[in-house]
């Protein structure tokens, strides 16, 4: 349980380093440079990377439900997101539905 | 509409555009979060604790899953710290919007840490249309109701497991990749972005069968990297 607070603190002092490091150095070093490009980049790959294996290799109760099921539910939540003119809460409203009514098909009790 | 008679009309102004869809949205992902926290048995108590100090739904989430997959804590901070990274830029173009002379730091180091992209981005667009004395009072209104609003939901969130069939909590599981999935999809046009979410989603899958612990990391940094140098060389 101490490990687990630990971990989350030194989490948080990990996110707040980059947050706090901007109190000093706004107004003397440029938001628009190459090496924040590049840190964009890395942030959009491992958020990336995290969604994917997420949604192509679960673990824990997603298991439950076939690959074909979660690319469904992430396509249909697309399409509602941009039929709602980005309409985010829809997109999610939508892949939730598909979810569960594919698992609810197949047998389970809802 | 372009100002307020005084710092406390600001904030409460800051909070009611907040406590609309920007608010909804963020906690909607955080939703999905509580769920995936709690059906991976992740303490609630540790959950909302991350909301306060991490409050970075990329973060948070790439700390349960790596905490859940087996990860060593030194490999899970510095995977954090690595999306977070994405937040010194931000800061950097935003503080010098809301600095006030004669005010203590400290207030904007808390600016600082209630800074994430759903209060950012509309704040930056707003606050320069405000007198400087009103701007810091705004931006609280409006980050401290999405945090009100997270907390609230990462509670709600918790609890929906607890009370909901397998079946339905698969979904509310489900929520926080289709959060990004969505998120995600919006970045289209920027070639920069795609290119490094493609590399990223490619990666990651395929690491994680090779070394489940180290997979974000490699599939993060490798990703991103390779992304930079084929599309902000050649197409910049």
């Amino acid at each position: 349980m101490l490990e687990l607070a630990l971990l989350v603190l030194a989490c948080g002092a990990a996110t707040d380093l980059w947050r706090w490091l901007g109190v000093p150095l706004s107004g003397r070093v440029p938001a628009d440079s190459e090496v924040f490009a590049w840190i964009g980049c890395v942030a959009y790959a491992m958020v990336a990377s995290l969604i994917a294996r997420m949604v192509i290799l679960p673990s824990g109760v997603l298991t439950a439900t076939l690959l074909s099921e979660r690319l469904l539910a992430c396509a249909v939540g697309l399409v509602a997101y941009y039929a709602g003119r980005r309409n985010l809460l829809l997109g999610i409203l939508a892949g939730f539905v598909v979810i569960v009514v594919s698992g609810w098909l197949r047998g389970g009790s809802p | 509409m372009t100002s307020y008679p005084s710092r406390r009309a600001a904030f409460w102004s800051g909070a009611r555009v907040s406590a609309g869809a920007p608010s909804a949205v963020l906690a909607a992902g955080y939703l999905g979060f509580a769920a995936l926290a709690k059906a991976g048995q992740f303490p609630l108590w540790a959950a909302l604790i991350s909301v306060t100090t991490v409050w970075s739904l990329p973060g948070q989430l790439i700390m349960v899953e790596m905490s859940l997959a087996g990860a060593a804590p030194l490999i899970i901070v510095v995977a954090v710290s690595l999306t977070a990274m994405r937040f010194l830029p931000m800061t950097v173009s935003f503080l010098p919007l809301v600095r006030e002379p004669h005010r203590p730091a400290w207030q904007l180091y808390f600016a600082a840490h209630a800074l994430v992209m759903t209060n950012w981005a509309p704040c930056v667009r707003r606050v320069p249309e405000l007198p400087v004395e009103l701007r810091m009072p705004y931006f609280l209104g409006f980050a401290i109701t999405n945090w009100v609003a997270c907390i609230a939901a990462t509670l709600v969130g918790y609890f929906l497991v607890d009370s909901f069939p397998p079946l339905v909590n698969r979904g509310l599981v489900l929520i926080s990749s289709l959060y990004f999935v969505l998120v995600l999809s919006g970045e289209y046009s920027n070639r920069l972005a795609l290119a490094s979410i493609l590399c990223g989603a490619v990666a990651g899958p395929l690491l994680y069968t090779v070394t489940p612990q180290w997979s974000i990391l490699i599939a993060g940094l490798g990703g991103g990297t390779v992304a930079y140098f084929l599309f902000r060389r050649h197409h910049a």
